[in-house]
């Protein structure tokens, strides 16, 4: 007796569509609202799946299952510049009003019924619609059918709206992606990289060779196309999106970070780019952060150790969570150990600056999720840290058995002299990046008490320097480069690994948004400097990993692994 | 061989279709496994349902046997869970494969287990429910218990992650390796209590039909 069972949600269904007018009625404009704030109230409907009035969106997917859309919002499968996606077998179409008013051809997805002589969709059969109207589109969402009376696929949730928020949606889609971005037109694109005047000449050469190369090689593949059409090529319609010029400005930030925001507001006004591609500083992402976010401005993978911790960002995609990570990754090292309980006594002993703050903010956030107590932070400048007898009151008071050690390398001569003074044989956990080059010169004697984190590769890549994998270059290990910044390997990851098959992607759909989009959809990458960058909707910190090692013995040690990758 | 010959055709042109449709969706370098796994998946369609079963059901049966690996994996909670015992017990178990950033599949496979869990309790029974990660990079407890809560997940649905090679280790076992998440398919697999076996439902099922394979398999 299914039938019986489905009749509650089909009533239910009935009566909130009770409202709303059955058939080809055209959804009125019965929002009285300035057209900004329409748009404002839509984009929360597409992104969030809130109704104007505050509640969550009532949908229903594969026939009688009532879902809550707000885990099924409009941008969590036709994604934030609604153009669409490729994930699980299936195929969603674009969504904005150009392309909903226009003619489309679907290809075949996961979920495809066989037409009435049992064959499969493909080449002659593929689903083509004539082009939306306002009428035929409150339809699709309300029924799931399109202009032809074609079923969609079950994914597709069914919203049953009323005039009223239908026309706010369908405002919003119409207005959605619906002029090119800033910095980009059919021709050429323009980017922008972002120097802080804290960046050695010799870290600013290593992050501008590979940037201008990108530029150079776009550039001459163009010139090759233009030869090519010359002598009588005649180019596919994609293949006529493939080649574009492309610019790029370097905008140098002087001065105090406060005055940032406002140089990169005239560099903007001067000449609007359409994505910044990396970049680097020594100090804080914050500002640049902000103002790309303010923007709408794609920010690439920029080199940096002290990026914005941030769920909801948008704009800045990280290799990682910088400094942050290092500290993260103790806390999972240590959660995780049979030896440590809530008695155990944590001392986390931090320099005074941004560095070890970020390491101790990345430590204590991680074992507060993991539902742990507070551990003691002390945070001492560099001269109270040349203080003997401060360090040693201090171990004294807390008798740690696990001393978290966030200082640069200045401190790795007392570390014989700290670890002797550890209740229970303890343990002291230092950060790689944090003390650089000399971390090899930890005493031999206590290496196997010294815990370093290690945010990098350990495992040997097959590949060349320019991170592209290639089987007949030499196995490189990039272990052991200790304090090494990998500027030039990681800014070529992200142009020819992650950057340029997004740019490749947009076609002829030159939206901010959209490349972002494209991007998050990216298959996980195997790439020189890290294990691996993953991606997805939202993610924005593609390498998840940090190992925890020990050092062997010698000048040149062995890195001696203590975790995996990541640490659960 | 009309008939197979007939396979033949169809299924070079859906590889044609997929060319340019990857071609202008996806990465160059995934190129070949996304054909491949999506070719793979567009013949077992085609050659596993004729017209008239496709007719009547959406999603694709069959029963299996699996041998559940030793691995230690972590829930929602943080909490350490052994595989073989939370698919231990006398009522019956549903597993998939999701993970807590993913677009399309993943929530209506989640919104199935929800309503499956809502109908199953308004009858008083408590359904036994593990979603597996296929990310398990970025699948921390923190993404999965905000993931369950965004769903209004009820205590007895649990969300696990683990190493990679655990993950592996598990997708391998119930033969559904999914080697990168970005390529992954619609699969719920419930196990019997009775006599070990799981049924196999490849495909999105509607709630009727979800309520019906579990009570078939929990009334055996």
């Amino acid at each position: 007796m299914n039938w019986i069972k489905a009749v509650p949600a089909f009533l239910v269904y009935t009566l909130l569509m009770a409202s709303a007018p059955l058939g080809n009625a055209a959804p009125a404009p019965a929002h009285n609202l300035p057209k900004a704030e329409i748009i404002r109230l839509g984009e929360r409907m597409y992104r969030e799946g809130i109704l104007p009035s505050g509640a969550p969106m009532p949908a229903f997917i594969r026939g009688d299952v009532e879902v809550d859309s707000s885990a099924f919002s409009c941008s969590s499968c036709h994604l934030r510049a609604g153009l669409g996606s490729f994930e699980g077998g299936v195929v969603t179409p674009p969504t904005t009003g150009n392309k909903l008013y226009k003619p489309y051809r679907r290809p075949p997805s996961l979920g495809d019924t066989p037409d009435r002589t049992g064959r499969y969709i493909y080449a002659k059969t593929v689903v083509e619609r004539p082009p939306y109207t306002r009428e035929t589109l409150a339809n699709a969402l309300r029924f799931g059918t399109d202009p032809t009376g074609q079923i969609f696929n079950d994914v597709m949730p069914r919203y049953p709206l009323d005039d009223a928020d239908m026309d706010v949606l369908i405002t919003y889609l119409e207005a959605l992606s619906s002029t090119p971005s800033p910095g980009a037109t059919s021709t050429g694109f323009s980017f922008a990289t972002i120097i802080t005047d804290d960046v050695s000449q010799e870290d600013r050469q290593a992050l501008l060779e590979p940037l201008e190369n990108f530029v150079a090689q776009k550039n001459h593949q163009l010139d090759l196309y233009n030869d090519f059409i010359k002598f009588g090529y005649y180019p596919t319609i994609e293949m006529k999106h493939a080649f574009r010029k492309a610019s790029l400005d370097v905008w140098e930030l002087k001065g105090p970070p406060e005055t940032w925001h406002a140089q990169l507001a005239a560099y903007n006004a001067d000449k609007p780019v359409f994505a910044v591609l990396g970049g680097m500083s020594n100090r804080s992402w914050q500002p640049i952060h902000d103002f790309c976010e303010e923007q709408r401005l794609p920010c690439l993978f920029p080199i940096t150790d002290l990026p914005v911790i941030s769920e909801s960002g948008w704009y800045t995609y990280y290799f990682n969570k910088g400094y942050a990570q290092e500290g993260e990754a103790v806390a999972r090292y240590l959660n995780r150990l049979k030896t440590v309980s809530s008695h155990t006594a944590i001392l986390q002993i931090v320099q005074d600056s941004p560095v070890g703050k970020a390491l101790a903010d990345g430590f204590r956030n991680s074992w507060h999720e993991l539902g742990r107590p507070a551990v003691t932070t002390m945070t001492l400048s560099a001269h109270q840290l040349g203080n003997k007898s401060t360090l040693d009151k201090l171990i004294k008071k807390h008798k740690p058995s696990i001393l978290l050690l966030w200082t640069d390398a200045g401190m790795i001569a007392k570390l014989p002299q700290l670890v002797s003074k550890l209740a229970g044989h303890g343990n002291i956990f230092v950060s790689s990046g944090y003390l650089g080059k000399k971390t090899v010169t930890i005493p031999e004697s206590i290496r196997g008490r010294i815990y370093i984190t290690y945010p990098y590769r350990l495992t040997p890549y097959v590949g060349s320097q320019e991170g592209v994998r290639d089987a007949n270059v030499p196995i490189l290990s990039s272990a052991k480069e200790f304090g090494q910044r990998r500027i030039t390997s990681r800014t070529t990851t992200m142009l020819k690994q992650t950057a340029l098959r997004g740019l490749n992607l947009l076609y002829d759909n030159l939206y901010r948004d959209h490349l972002l989009d494209i991007m998050s959809m990216q298959m996980d990458l195997v790439v020189r400097d890290y294990e691996r960058l993953s991606f997805g909707p939202g993610q924005r910190y593609v390498s998840k990993g940090c190992y925890i090692i020990r050092l062997g013995s010698g000048d040149n040690p062995e890195i001696l692994p203590q975790s995996e990758w990541v640490i659960h | 061989m009309p008939g197979f010959l007939g396979v033949h055709l169809r299924v070079s042109a859906v590889n044609t279709i997929f060319e340019s449709r990857i071609h202008r969706c996806l990465m160059k370098n995934s190129f070949p496994v996304i054909v491949t796994s999506l070719l793979f998946m567009i013949m077992a369609i085609v050659l596993a349902s004729s017209p008239v079963q496709a007719e009547s059901k959406s999603y694709k049966r069959s029963v299996e046997k699996y041998t559940i690996p030793n691995v230690v994996l972590v829930n929602q909670d943080g909490k350490k869970v052994r595989l073989q015992s939370i698919l231990k017990g006398d009522t019956p178990v549903v597993v998939d494969f999701i993970y807590g950033t993913c677009t399309t599949i993943c929530p209506v496979l989640s919104a199935g287990f929800l309503n499956l869990q809502n109908k199953l309790a308004a009858t008083g029974h408590t359904v036994r429910l593990v979603s597996i990660t296929i990310d398990p990079e970025n699948d921390s407890p923190k993404v999965m218990n905000a993931y369950l809560k965004r769903f209004r997940a009820k205590p007895g649905w649990d969300f696990l992650t683990g190493s990679r090679a655990d993950i592996d280790t598990v997708m391998k076992a119930f033969n559904a390796y999914i080697p990168d998440k970005m390529s992954h398919y619609p699969l719920n697999m419930i196990h019997s209590p009775k006599d070990g076996t799981w049924v196999r439902l490849f495909g999105l099922l509607s709630s009727r039909e979800f309520l019906a394979e579990y009570q078939s398999v929990a009334g055996k």
